[in-house]
C-alpha cells in the first residue's frame, strides 16, 4: 500500500527527514514513536501534501504510484487521510456542510455521482452515534468551540464517512483523557479492515494499549532508528527513547 | 457639463446654473440653508487625501482626472410606500409641511459633501414614520442617475421601520445626503446595497439617535472609483444605540470608504461595528471609525472590528480605527487585522478533498459569515449574502 525509500524531506531549508526507509501493507496498522523534533509530524504532512515541505530524495510509493507528485485534494480522493494533531476551526461552516462538500468533492475526483443531503446525512448520524458527536456538533461551525475530545472525535468521524485505504493519524491522542481516548480508539479499531492501512504516528506508548499494532518503528533524528513488533512500544514505555536511539547509533 | 476644469468648479458652476431652478427656490428658509451650506462647502472645498479624513479617498483628483462627470437629477424609487408611512417628495419643498422644514440639512452644516448635497440637490424625498407605528412591509429605496440627491428620514416616538436602500451602478457621479433622526424609543433597520460602479459614489448619512431608540446599518459595498460612506451618528440621550455591520467585496481596480462618526453624547448608549473586507485586483478597502465618549458619557459601551482579507499581491487595504475619551467609566474595545487566507485552514479543507478553487471560496464565505450573521432578519440575510456571493468571483480574479 505504502512503500517509503530514503526519504529526505527539507522544511524551510533545514533537512527534517534523513533517508527514511518504512512500507505498509494493506490490513496492516503500523505505529510510529518518536521523541519530540525527530520529524514525526513533517512524515504526516508530506504523506498528506502540505506545501513547504519539500522532498529532496528518495520516494513515496501509494498503490504503485508517485504520491509526492500528487495535490493535496488528489491524495484524499485516492483514499490518503490524515486526522490532525491541531484541526482547524473554520467559522461559518457548518460541520454537517462541511463533511458532505469534502465527501462529495472526493466522489466527484473520482467519478462518482455525488450523494445528496439526505444520504449524507444518515451516513453522518450512523457513524457520529458511535463515536457520541451529538447532532448538536455537526450543526455547529466547523471545530469552533469545541474540546480536544470534541476535535478529536470529529476527525475519527470523517474518517469513518470518507472510508480511506491510507489513515494517518497524527498524535491523536495528544490532550485527551482516558475516556475520551478510550473512545476515539475504540472508534479508530472499528474501522480496522484487510484492506485498509494505518500509521499511527505517537509520542506515547499509552495510545497503543487501545490500538493494537501490527509494527512498531522508533523514528529519531529523521530516520527510522529501531523497528519491532507491539512489545517494542512497551519497551520504549519502560526505557525512554534515549536509551533506544543510543543503541541504534 | 463634462470635463470639469477643476473640482471646485464642478460645484460652483452647478450651483451657478441652477441654484435658481432648484425645488423651492425663492423660499426664504430654503434659499438661507443653501446659501449656507454652498458657503460651508466652499470653506473646506472639495475634500482630498491632504485632509485627515479623506486621506484615503481623494474625491479632487477622482473629479479632476474623470472624462466625463456630469451633474443631473438623480432619480429616487420607492415602490410601494408602505402602509403607515408619510411620503414627502422634495420636488413640492415650497410647500413643505412643518416637519420637513424644521429638520431638512440641519445635520449638514460641518460636511463637505453633506453640505454639497444640500445645496446642489434637485430631487430628494422626506418619510415620516408617526408615532408608536410599526411599518411591517420592507421599504425599498433606490437611487439611479448623475448629481445630487438628499433625503430625509424621521421616526416618531415609538415607530420602527426597516429601510432597504439601493445605489443603482449608474451615472458618472451621484452624492447622496441621508439625514435620519429617530424619537424615542424607535427603531430603524438600514440595509444598503451599493452595487459595484466606475462610477464616483459618495454618500452621507447623519444620524440623530433619542433616548432607548436604536440605528442598525447593514451594508454591502460593491465598490467605485472611488466610493465614499460616511455614518455619521449622534447618540443623544441614555439606552440609545448603533449598531454597523459590512461586507466589501472589491476587484479590480474598484475602491470603497465606510467612514464612521459615533458621537457617544451621554451615558448609557451602546455601538458595535463590525466589517469585513474582501480586497482582489488593484483594489483599495478603507474603514475608518472613530469614536467619541464625551465627557460624563458613563456606562457607554463600544466595540468595533474590521478586517480585510486580501487576495492578491496588489490589493490594499487601510483600517483606523480611532477612540476619544472624555469619560471615566466605559467600555471600549476596537480591533482592525488585515491577512491572506489562512494557511492552515487551506490544508485542511485540501487534505480533505476539497479542491483548492473550492476551499477558497469556502474560507471567503467563511470570513464574511459573521457580518452577514448580524442581520437579524433571516429572509434580508439570505438577500444580502445572495449579493455578496454574486460579487466574490470579481474579487477572486487574478491579476492580468
Amino acid at each position: 500500500m505504502l512503500d517509503i525509500k530514503d526519504l529526505h524531506v527539507t522544511v524551510d531549508g533545514k533537512e527534517i527527514l534523513k533517508g527514511l526507509t518504512l512500507s505498509v501493507k494493506a490490513g496492516e496498522v503500523h505505529a510510529i514513536m518518536g521523541p519530540n523534533g525527530s520529524g514525526k509530524s513533517t512524515l504526516s504532512y508530506v504523506l498528506a501534501g502540505r506545501g513547504g515541505y519539500d522532498v529532496t530524495g528518495g520516494s513515496i510509493r501509494y498503490q504503485g504510484e508517485d504520491l509526492a507528485a500528487l495535490s493535496p485534494e488528489e491524495r484524499a480522493a485516492k483514499g490518503v487521510f490524515l486526522a490532525m494533531q491541531y484541526p482547524v476551526e473554520i467559522p461559518g461552516v457548518t460541520t454537517l456542510t462541511f463533511i458532505k462538500t469534502a465527501l462529495n468533492a472526493q466522489r466527484r475526483a473520482r467519478g462518482e455521482p455525488d450523494l445528496d443531503a439526505m444520504s449524507v446525512l444518515k451516513l453522518v448520524r450512523q457513524k457520529a452515534k458511535e463515536l457520541k458527536v451529538s447532532e448538536e456538533m455537526l450543526k455547529r461551525a466547523l471545530n469552533v468551540g469545541f474540546s480536544g475530545g470534541e476535535k478529536k472525535r470529529l476527525e475519527i468521524l470523517q474518517m469513518a464517512v470518507f472510508g480511506p485505504k491510507l489513515a494517518i493519524l497524527d498524535e491523536t491522542d495528544s490532550g485527551l483523557d482516558i475516556d475520551a481516548l478510550k473512545l476515539v480508539a475504540d472508534g479508530v479499531n472499528d474501522l480496522r479492515r484487510h484492506d485498509r492501512a494505518m500509521l499511527v504516528i505517537t509520542h506515547y506508548q499509552r495510545l497503543l494499549n487501545y490500538i493494537v499494532p501490527d509494527r512498531v518503528h522508533v523514528l529519531a533524528g529523521g530516520r527510522i532508528v529501531a523497528e519491532g513488533g507491539k512489545e517494542l512500544a512497551h519497551e520504549l514505555e519502560a526505557k525512554g527513547y534515549a536509551h533506544i536511539v543510543k543503541d541504534a547509533a | 457639463m463634462t470635463k470639469p476644469a477643476t473640482a471646485e468648479a464642478f460645484f460652483n458652476e452647478d450651483f451657478a446654473a441652477h441654484a435658481a431652478e432648484l425645488p423651492g427656490a425663492g423660499v426664504p428658509w430654503l434659499d438661507q440653508r443653501r446659501a449656507e451650506a454652498i458657503t460651508n462647502f466652499r470653506k473646506t472645498g472639495v475634500p482630498h487625501r491632504r485632509v485627515e479624513n479623506w486621506k484615503y479617498t481623494d474625491l479632487k483628483v477622482a473629479l479632476e482626472s474623470a472624462n466625463d462627470v456630469s451633474s443631473g437629477t438623480v432619480a429616487w424609487k420607492i415602490a410601494p410606500v408602505p402602509a403607515g408611512v408619510e411620503l414627502f417628495d422634495l420636488s413640492n419643498l415650497a410647500d413643505a409641511p412643518e416637519w420637513v422644514s424644521a429638520r431638512l440639512g440641519k445635520a449638514a452644516a460641518a460636511n463637505a459633501i453633506a453640505a454639497a448635497s444640500l445645496a446642489l440637490a434637485r430631487s430628494g424625498f422626506a418619510l415620516r414614520v408617526a408615532k408608536n407605528t410599526d411599518v411591517a412591509e420592507t421599504l425599498r429605496l433606490s437611487f439611479s442617475g448623475d448629481g445630487h440627491v438628499r433625503a430625509l428620514i424621521v421616526l416618531e416616538e415609538g415607530a420602527s421601520l426597516t429601510l432597504a436602500e439601493k445605489q443603482a451602478a449608474t451615472g458618472s457621479f451621484r452624492n447622496t445626503g441621508l439625514e435620519i433622526v429617530l424619537g424615542r424609543n424607535a427603531h430603524l433597520t438600514h440595509l444598503r446595497v451599493a452595487e459595484a460602479t466606475n462610477a464616483i459614489e459618495v454618500e452621507d448619512v447623519a444620524i440623530r439617535v433619542a433616548g432607548d431608540a436604536s440605528y442598525r446599518a447593514h451594508l454591502v459595498n460593491g465598490g467605485a472609483k472611488p466610493a465614499r460612506l460616511n455614518l455619521r451618528v449622534t447618540l443623544k440621550e441614555p439606552g440609545a444605540s448603533a449598531h454597523f455591520s459590512g461586507v466589501s467585496v472589491l476587484g479590480e481596480e474598484s475602491h470603497a470608504d465606510v467612514t464612521t462618526e459615533i458621537y457617544h453624547a451621554s451615558g448609557r448608549t451602546q455601538s458595535t461595528q463590525l466589517f469585513k473586507h474582501v480586497v482582489g485586483g488593484k483594489a483599495q478597502a478603507v474603514y475608518q471609525g472613530k469614536i467619541t465618549v464625551a465627557e460624563g458619557a458613563d456606562q457607554s459601551d463600544s466595540r468595533q472590528t474590521a478586517k480585510a482579507l486580501l487576495l492578491s499581491p496588489r490589493a490594499e487595504a487601510d483600517l483606523k480605527p480611532e477612540l476619544e475619551i472624555f469619560a471615566e467609566d466605559v467600555k471600549c474595545a476596537h480591533g482592525a487585522a488585515v491577512g491572506d487566507l489562512d494557511a492552515d485552514s487551506l490544508f485542511y479543507l485540501r487534505s480533505r478533498g476539497v479542491p483548492e478553487g473550492e476551499a477558497r471560496s469556502l474560507l471567503i464565505h467563511a470570513f464574511v459569515e459573521d457580518a452577514l450573521g448580524e442581520i437579524a432578519r433571516e429572509d434580508l440575510r439570505a438577500e444580502l449574502t445572495q449579493v455578496v456571493e454574486k460579487a466574490l468571483p470579481r474579487a477572486q480574479e487574478p491579476l492580468p
